[in-house]
């Protein structure tokens, strides 16, 4: 190895801890914004692809191909660059120059959507593998289509999509990283920073490393405890 | 109390699935219907309560007019209940809110109310100490069982029955076949898709036979049986009551 001093210390020294703590928060609640847009913005998306209605249909399709097969990179820099670009040049401007962390927004905008068009993919197929007898069963009793979603179609494609959509909430926590490019300072864009100035980018990048692994197992533990208690009793149990 | 009038069904362009099918089922009877698989009788069933639209003909159910674009369908259909071959339960839900979401939502009775009432019918199928517990929990036997205390739940004028126990292991046909004969005492007008014989010969006041989407046999237990007219109903009932 070349001579590299390792100084974990100031991970936690008086400037550079609370930079990084903050970068950890900024990933947090960024995250989990954009998951709060993504799954509800998700399932409307899938249902508008099982509408009775063409043209809802073909809204929906075309809402999934556009945010699923553009770069997530390359979005990004679309909401941020393009967007008060290409809106009126008053709204441009003030965007551009009177809002504070303009950057977050169009971070949490551009994660929300993009996460959206994969959880409705995954609900969609949810959807799918609802048995159509038992749809047909709650039809017979006289419930209302909407009535017949609410209670039984959209419950049991959630339980059905569970699985899947713990992938996606890792995968959204994941690509937060992404809006560094777009100047937020988040754990990635924090942990840059702090390299900058001290030149001690191995420790920081390793810090970064470990968060977004606690992070991601925090999720995964949560999600298996609701994956746990919205499995359907004799149903899928025994597939596992 | 239903009267079917000439009813032709097509799905998409293709084969036309039922051609030219009436019958009559009269209040507190109980009407059988058998045929080969793939003959209509599913079809047939679905069309009684809308959930398939035929394009010829008429169906009335109480004088109201099935495809009639002014009848309440979700009203008629909540007055006609439905048993399904491969029971169709919500399987997210336990027995007890299997039972209650219809009379919740649809009548708006009260969660309490609907509770005691899913309880006395758990009770008369039999089955009242499994209510806590979900479909898959279940035997065969217990799930077909709840679906009928679902149907049961409306008060329905009129129950469906689609082959319910076609799917059962033999131990378990028994115990349902008994609820379905209690009912049928009990005066519940009942339409019944099976190939259950024994059942059909203890409380059909009608067999119908179905082949290739057309009625070819109809006649009370005794003419069914002993003097089937047509050649393949004798086939039929050959094969299956070797
Ligand atoms: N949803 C559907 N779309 C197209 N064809 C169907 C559909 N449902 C049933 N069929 C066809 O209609 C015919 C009658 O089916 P069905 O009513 O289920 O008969 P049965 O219940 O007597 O076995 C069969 O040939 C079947 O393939
Ligand atoms: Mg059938």
């Amino acid at each position: 190895m070349l001579d590299y001093n390792f100084e974990w210390s100031i991970l936690w020294s008086q400037t550079y801890g609370p930079w990084l703590l903050k970068g950890i928060w900024t990933t947090i609640h960024l995250s989990l914004l954009a998951w709060v847009i993504g799954s509800m913005l998700g399932l409307m998306v899938a249902l508008a692809r099982l509408a009775p209605y063409r043209v809802v249909r073909f809204a929906g399709g075309a809402y999934v191909q556009v945010f699923r097969n553009i770069p997530l990179l390359v979005q990004m820099f679309f909401w941020y660059f393009a967007v008060p670009a290409l809106l009126p040049r008053e709204m441009g401007r003030w965007l551009n120059h009177e809002v504070p962390h303009l950057g977050y927004y169009c971070g949490v905008v551009c994660l929300g959507t993009y996460t959206a068009s994969r959880v409705a993919e995954v609900i969609r197929s949810g959807f799918l593998a609802v048995p159509k007898g038992v749809t047909m069963a709650a039809l017979a009793t006289g419930l209302s289509p909407w009535n017949t979603y609410r209670h039984v179609t959209i419950p049991y494609a959630l339980r059905i999509s569970m699985p899947l959509l713990s992938n996606e909430i890792l995968s959204c926590f994941k690509n937060s990283a992404l809006t560094m490019t777009i100047g937020v300072m988040e754990t990635t864009g924090m942990a840059g920073l702090i390299d900058s100035f001290t030149f001690h980018g191995l420790e920081t990048t390793t810090a970064a490393s470990l968060v977004y692994l606690a992070i991601t197992l925090c999720v995964v533990a949560a999600f298996a405890r609701v994956e746990k208690k919205m499995r359907i009793p004799g149903l899928m149990e025994r597939s596992n | 109390m239903i009267e079917i009038r000439n009813i032709g069904l097509w799905y998409r362009k293709g084969q036309k699935i039922l051609d030219n099918v009436s019958a009559t089922v009269g209040e507190g009877s109980t009407v059988v219907i058998c045929g080969p698989s793939g003959s209509g009788k599913s079809s047939l069933l679905r069309c009684i309560n809308g959930l398939e639209t035929f394009q010829e003909g008429e169906i009335l159910v109480n004088g109201i007019s099935v495809q009639n674009p002014n009848t309440n369908i979700y009203r008629l259909r909540a007055n006609i209940g439905m048993v399904f071959q491969h029971f169709e339960l919500y399987p997210h839900m336990t027995v007890t809110e299997n039972i209650t979401l219809a009379p919740m939502h649809v009548l708006k009775i009260s969660k309490t109310r609907a509770r005691q009432k899913a309880m006395e019918l758990l009770e008369r199928v039999g089955i009242a100490d499994q209510a806590a517990k979900y479909p898959g929990q279940l035997s065969g036997g217990q799930q077909q069982r709840v679906a009928i205390a679902r149907g049961l739940a409306m008060e329905p004028a009129l129950m469906l029955f689609d082959e319910p126990t076609s799917a059962l292991d033999p131990e378990m046909i028994q115990e349902v076949l008994e609820v379905m004969v209690d009912l049928a005492r009990d005066g519940m007008t009942m339409v019944v898709v099976t190939h259950e014989m024994g059942f059909a010969r203890e409380v059909a006041d009608e067999i119908i036979f179905m082949d290739h989407g057309r009625i070819v046999e109809k006649g009370n237990v005794q003419t069914f049986f002993n003097h089937p007219e047509n050649e393949r109903t004798q086939q039929f009932l050959a094969r299956i009551l070797r």
